[in-house]
């Protein structure tokens, strides 16, 4: 099943066109990477689920059903929940307060309080503390588990990488390895080819708003994938 | 002296509860909204009528739930479309806005300053140690209370305060989550508006009712908001119980400059801290 799909879409912020007739899928279970250089577009494609973005044309399908009025609450709502670029924690809510807050949607499924402090078991030793007290890594658990807790069918982590140690990004991606290995579907946007290795079975390569490049990861080589990515 | 501590408590809670619909709708849709005082004057007239049919409690409730759906009414028709606009945009819509509900009261009610007597139920009064003290300004400074601890249970235990606080930091974030923050807005604006309304019915029998009333004491309350910090609660509390203190302490010790004391207060605080007693830095 299709859980996300992308067909010409055009988006743009105001008059200024950043997507160019992008088609992409996620299917349910998969983990699907997007690639590209900074100012490719990659987080107008998340922009554009959540309504940030204006889809001028195409079509934007979730779950099989055709989105067009896109509202920003309406996507975790209805399954996609995003880890946003800069984490975007909430300063004046502690770490729990957080994670409630990113149960909004009140989608039955798995993920709770209680489930997000099994996996990452240093939040709940700083349940009450403010979020944005936290290293960074800290932080990036949290809203790792902000986004789970509304159950979702998909998971968009926007450069989770960013501004983390190595030895962090090997952490973050043996999580999302066992997200995955759980049924979670991924579609992560990254520039770190050692993630999108770790974590993705296929790829597109975004470049000056349009997909140039699509495949999959597997025998694919690091270097291999930059030559790819460099075009 | 016991007596002006007292009555700088009435004007305080009186101040807050006003003031605090500011802080809510200004933390919720970033509108510094000049029609406050107009709230809080309709909702003195709304509950003037209203006592005449059933009362001192049927005002109560019937200026809290009119300028309840009067709130929602205006951010759905002004507020919403203000968010994205200039902040002169905003000065001069709202300060219009006043002077429109000013003139519809004065359609309505006349000119003629009107009395509001206190009901008979909290008429008399107490004695406190060696002063006696009304009833009715114990009853107001009752009613701050109950506003604080409720709006403070409101926002720290309920999830819908949970989004409320998550929503004034940062409103896509939450809406990202799965929050309609359009129609959260919208509820804020109506408490915020509610509250104006209860400020100016619990006022009423304290004050004379004009039409000009609202814009008189909306000086006073954005000086609370300002000096408490834009959009901190506590912030404003505390600015509201020093200014009330500070009226009340002012009109005796220093009649000629007493107006002035709370502007005093506030540059003052502004020098000190630029962002308010407990405002967030910019």
């Amino acid at each position: 099943m299709t859980l996300l799909q992308f067909e010409g879409v055009c988006s743009a912020y105001g008059s200024a066109r950043v997507l160019h007739d992008v088609s992409l899928s996620v299917s349910k279970g998969e983990r699907v990477a997007i690639l590209g250089r900074n100012g490719v577009g990659k987080t107008t494609v998340v922009n554009t689920c959540l309504g940030l973005a204006s889809m001028q044309s195409g079509r934007m399908a979730f779950l099989g059903r055709d989105v067009k009025a896109v509202r920003t609450f309406t996507a975790a709502r209805s399954g996609l929940s995003v880890v946003p670029q800069g984490r975007r924690i909430v300063s004046n809510l502690t770490v729990r307060e957080n994670l409630i807050l990113g149960g909004a949607p009140q989608r039955k499924g798995r993920w709770s309080v209680d489930e997000v402090f099994r996996l990452f078991p240093i939040l709940k030793e700083r349940a009450e503390t403010p979020g944005t007290a936290m290293s960074g890594g800290q932080q990036q658990m949290l809203a790792i588990g902000r986004a789970l807790m509304s159950n979702p069918d998909l998971l968009i982590l926007d450069e989770p990488s960013e501004g983390l140690a190595p030895v962090v990004v090997d952490e973050l991606g043996e999580t999302l390895v066992k997200l995955a290995s759980g049924g979670m579907s991924i579609l992560l946007i990254e520039q770190n080819f050692g993630l999108v290795h770790k974590v993705a079975e296929r790829y597109y390569v975004l470049s000056k708003g349009s997909v140039v490049e699509e495949g999959k990861l597997a025998g694919l080589s690091m270097e291999t994938l930059k030559k790819h990515v460099a075009v | 002296m016991l007596v002006q501590i007292l009555n700088g408590l009435v004007y305080g809670g009186m101040l807050y509860v006003l003031s605090v619909g500011l802080v809510l709708i200004f933390g919720l849709r970033r509108v510094v909204n000049f029609a406050h005082g107009g709230l809080f004057m309709l909702g003195a007239y709304v509950g003037y009528a209203a006592y005449g049919i059933g009362g001192f409690w049927a005002a109560i409730v019937a200026s809290i739930v009119v300028l309840g759906i009067f709130g929602i009414v205006l951010d759905r028709l002004v507020f919403r479309a203000l968010q994205k606009q200039e902040p002169m945009v905003t000065v001069l819509v709202t300060f219009g806005l006043l002077m429109v509900l000013e003139d519809f009261v004065q359609s309505v009610w006349g000119k003629d300053l009107l009395t509001f007597t206190t009901p008979p139920s909290l008429s008399g009064t107490v004695a406190i140690g060696a002063v006696s003290f009304p009833v009715y300004r114990l009853v107001v400074i009752a009613a701050a209370v109950i506003v604080v601890g409720g709006l403070s249970a409101w926002l720290k235990l309920s999830r819908a305060g949970l989004y409320v606080r998550a929503s004034s930091v940062d409103p896509v974030t939450t809406a990202m989550q799965g929050v309609d923050t359009e129609h959260l807005s919208a509820l804020v604006v109506g408490v915020g508006a509610a509250l104006a309304g209860l400020s100016g019915v619990i006022a009423a029998p304290l004050l004379a009712l004009s039409p000009s009333m609202g814009s008189t004491i909306l000086i006073e309350s954005f000086i609370v908001v300002v000096t408490g910090g834009l959009g901190s609660f506590t912030g404003a509390f505390v600015a509201a119980m020093v200014i009330g203190q500070l009226h009340n302490l002012g009109v005796v010790f220093v009649p000629n400059i007493a107006s002035m004391v709370p502007l005093i207060l506030m540059v003052g605080v502004l020098i000190w801290r630029p962002a308010g007693l407990l405002g967030a830095k910019a």
